[in-house]
């Protein structure tokens, strides 16, 4: 190793990096990500825009209309259509839901017999309509508990829950740790890609391989840089997450740093990895978006836990780190075990273990001679 | 004329196929990328992992325990200690947590108000609240409360909620979204890095056919892979209905792709080399497909993001092909979507011929 020779390379690679405004990249992208995801995604539904079809026009069927009407996550229209009208609406995407009221609903109601609510639910967005069956069924039983003040009956169970790490359900909470995750496992990725992509491309690489410069050194000159940046979105990102979207940060922030630190080094070793297959910019870039954004958001957590994934899926997750380090996230944002806990501990080695097999594998295969 | 404009297609075409390395990830994102994105995920909860603490010596609590059962749960585990249980939860081993104090039979027997104590895993917000819907109604119907209201719901075009349809199209509409940008907007670059693109626009054909024939080429290339994952992917390994018009796809299809080439065309006219378009394209790509409303929906988004959309093409494509595919809609109902990318595209093609097309 000559370190000269390293720090001359590295000097090289960070002037270009300017120059070619490379630089903007770095820092936009993942905070550009983690805005709009952070911004753009809801879970939670609200405003479902709601036909509701009252044949009845009585005093119950008021009492439930207006249940909609004064809630947030219904923009109830009471409807002056008829049933075709409203779903042509859902046809040309005006709509999400029709709630029919029969015309007997009343009266059913004061004989005590059962009567039927009609809901009909566009399901082309299938969670979306899961999600607000839900809240239809909870303002349902909200209004009939007012109606009839069931809750004071004998024997009703009342479920008393308390939501743990995330008392106020907030969907930024939920969301923005596990898409810094995401994000630092693409972005480091692609850079590690494009620097040495860069150069086969454009026949510079001839340089290096007549050059005495050794392997490793080259390895270093090239990585390093695109290490030291991403570095500092770690901050970045983490800056975003506490002051713009106001997520806790309940633990260690050394475990943070570090887990994160680590974190690159594998990024950096799947972009390397993709350097050595692909000869275009084009292919390495288009390549790394699809095998670490895709399975990224899949196993982040984001949008389902680990463990509630079916056989396949959990044994898939288990292959892809940014579970483990999306694990060490949440715990360092919301739960704040630090490494007390002994998966945690676990979980550290893991990703080293990554990282060493990832970076290796990329020096053992990038050839110093033409191919 | 028409025969510079299909030798000018044959060659990129040519040239394509030629680049294998580049055929092979298109061909990767059309079956693979897609089929591993339908197949990957339920949203909905299912082998949800609970457990429970009882101190009550079994009966009611137990009948309850029982109602929580596959597929949406998995068998609950028994803890001995509330210690442990929260350690199962901070460990992210389960998602849910009930706890029945020593009392709980007994004022439940006695009919006073008996409180079932719940702990829920909230960093997975949706599912925890969906789950604590599901107790909702098992301890309802376990109260053998006599409910005088019944809704009965219907979700129209996808009974189940099967979200593996929903998300293999998703992910066909964002391939189809990066690939009709990138694959037009390398074509250009490479030329102008390699300096024939001022050769070709000082040789006496017209420079706006070079560039229809030159997005043409890769537009074909995007519609049929489209076609050949719709026809494998989509109908092959996940059953997914059509309830609209094939036609109808095709062409929302065909105008789309044409429409984002006109992107790639802005992206290169407006960056030097390949890297820069890479950079500009995801810039470009990643408002437009977290915004296109495949996610959230348009109108449940921040009011400035909603403005913003309204200049994405692939607002309307997807809202055009979750039409077509899922509702059912008319051909003439879908009138606007084919519209809006009409008229983004034109400008874009405006834009491009002005300042790609012209040497001085």
């Amino acid at each position: 190793m000559k370190w000269r020779v390293i720090k001359a390379y590295i000097v090289k690679e960070l002037t270009e990096l300017i120059r070619t405004r490379l630089i903007v990249m770095v820092y936009l992208m993942p905070s550009m990500i983690l805005l709009l995801f952070g911004y753009g995604i809801r879970m939670e539904v609200t405003h479902a825009r709601t036909i509701i079809l009252d044949y009845d026009q009585s005093h119950f069927s008021h009492m439930l209309t207006e249940k909609f009407e004064h809630s947030k996550y219904f923009d109830a229209q009471i409807g002056l259509m008829s049933e075709a009208q409203a779903l042509h609406q859902i046809k040309k995407a005006k709509a999400d839901m029709i709630l029919i009221i029969p015309a007997s609903f009343q009266k059913r109601l004061l004989h005590g017999q059962k009567s039927e609510i009609g809901l009909f639910i566009d399901g082309a967005f299938p969670t979306r309509a899961t999600t607000m069956e839900s809240y239809v069924q909870g303002v349902v039983l909200q209004a009939s508990q007012e109606a009839e003040n069931i809750a004071l009956k004998k024997g009703m169970i009342v479920i008393n829950n308390r939501n743990l790490f995330n008392q106020a359900m907030r969907d930024e909470n939920a969301m923005v740790p596990g898409l810094i995750g995401l994000v630092l496992l693409v972005a480091p990725a692609i850079l590690a890609a494009l620097l040495i992509v860069k150069e086969k491309e454009k026949g510079t690489i001839f340089n290096f391989y007549a050059s005495p410069v050794g392997k490793g050194e080259f390895l270093i000159a090239k990585l390093a840089p695109a290490f030291l940046l991403h570095s500092l979105n770690i901050f970045i990102l983490f800056l975003w997450a506490t002051y713009l979207f106001e997520v806790p940060f309940r633990g260690s922030f050394w475990l943070y740093w570090l887990s994160s630190e680590l974190y690159i080094f594998i990024s950096l070793g799947i972009g390397m990895l993709i350097s050595v297959v692909t000869r275009s910019q084009i292919a390495a870039v288009v390549m790394t978006v699809i095998v670490t954004l895709l399975p990224g958001f899949l196993y982040s957590g984001i949008i389902l836990p680990i463990s509630a994934m079916d056989k396949a899926s959990y044994i898939e997750a288990h292959f892809f780190p940014i579970m483990y380090y999306n694990h060490i996230l949440y715990d360092t944002f919301l739960i704040s075990q630090g490494i007390a806990s002994e998966k945690i501990v676990l979980y550290l080695g893991v990703l080293f273990l990554y990282a060493v097999i990832l970076l290796g594998l990329g020096t053992l295969f990038l050839k110093k001679e033409l191919r | 004329m028409m025969r510079i404009f299909w030798t000018i297609v044959g060659k990129e075409l040519l040239s394509f196929l030629r680049s294998w390395g580049l055929l092979i990830v298109v061909l990767y994102s059309f079956t693979v990328d897609v089929y591993i994105a339908g197949e990957g995920m339920q949203i909905k909860p299912r082998n949800v992992g609970v457990g429970y603490i009882d101190n009550t010596g079994g009966g009611i609590s137990q009948k309850i325990i029982s109602h929580l059962h596959p597929p949406e749960f998995l068998p609950p585990k028994r803890f001995l200690s509330q210690k442990e249980l929260s350690e199962a939860i901070f460990n992210k081993k389960i998602l849910v947590g009930i706890i029945f104090d020593s009392d709980f039979e007994k004022a439940y027997r006695k009919g006073e108000k008996t409180e079932l104590n719940v702990l829920l895993d909230a960093t997975a917000a949706s599912q925890s609240f969906t789950t604590l819907g599901y107790l909702q109604n098992i301890v309802l119907e376990f109260s053998k409360v006599d409910f005088p209201v019944e809704l009965k719901s219907h979700k129209l075009f996808n009974q189940n909620a099967d979200n593996h349809t929903f998300m293999a199209l998703s992910e066909l509409l964002s391939v189809i979204t990066m690939l009709s940008i990138l694959l037009p907007a390398m074509v250009f670059v490479k030329e102008k890095e390699e300096g024939t693109w001022d050769i070709m626009l000082l040789m006496p054909v017209d420079a706006r056919i070079t560039i229809l024939a030159k997005s043409f080429s890769q537009v074909l290339i995007v519609v049929a892979g489209t076609m050949m994952t719709v026809g494998f992917v989509l109908f092959g390994a996940f059953d997914i209905p059509m309830n609209g018009s094939f036609w109808a796809f095709f062409l929302l299809t065909f105008l789309y792709s044409f429409t984002s080439a006109g992107l790639g065309l802005f992206v290169a006219a407006v960056s030097k080399n390949i890297l820069q378009v890479a950079q500009l394209s995801m810039i470009i790509m990643m408002p437009m497909i977290f915004l296109s409303g495949a996610w959230t929906p348009i109108y449940a988004m921040h009011p400035a993001f909603q403005a913003l959309s309204m200049i994405s093409p692939l607002r309307y494509y997807i809202e055009g092909c979750e039409s077509i595919f899922f509702r059912g809609t008319d051909f003439f109902d879908l009138w606007h979507y084919f519209a809006g990318v009409l008229v983004l595209g034109s400008f874009l093609y405006w834009y491009g011929f002005r300042k790609i097309g012209k040497l001085f």
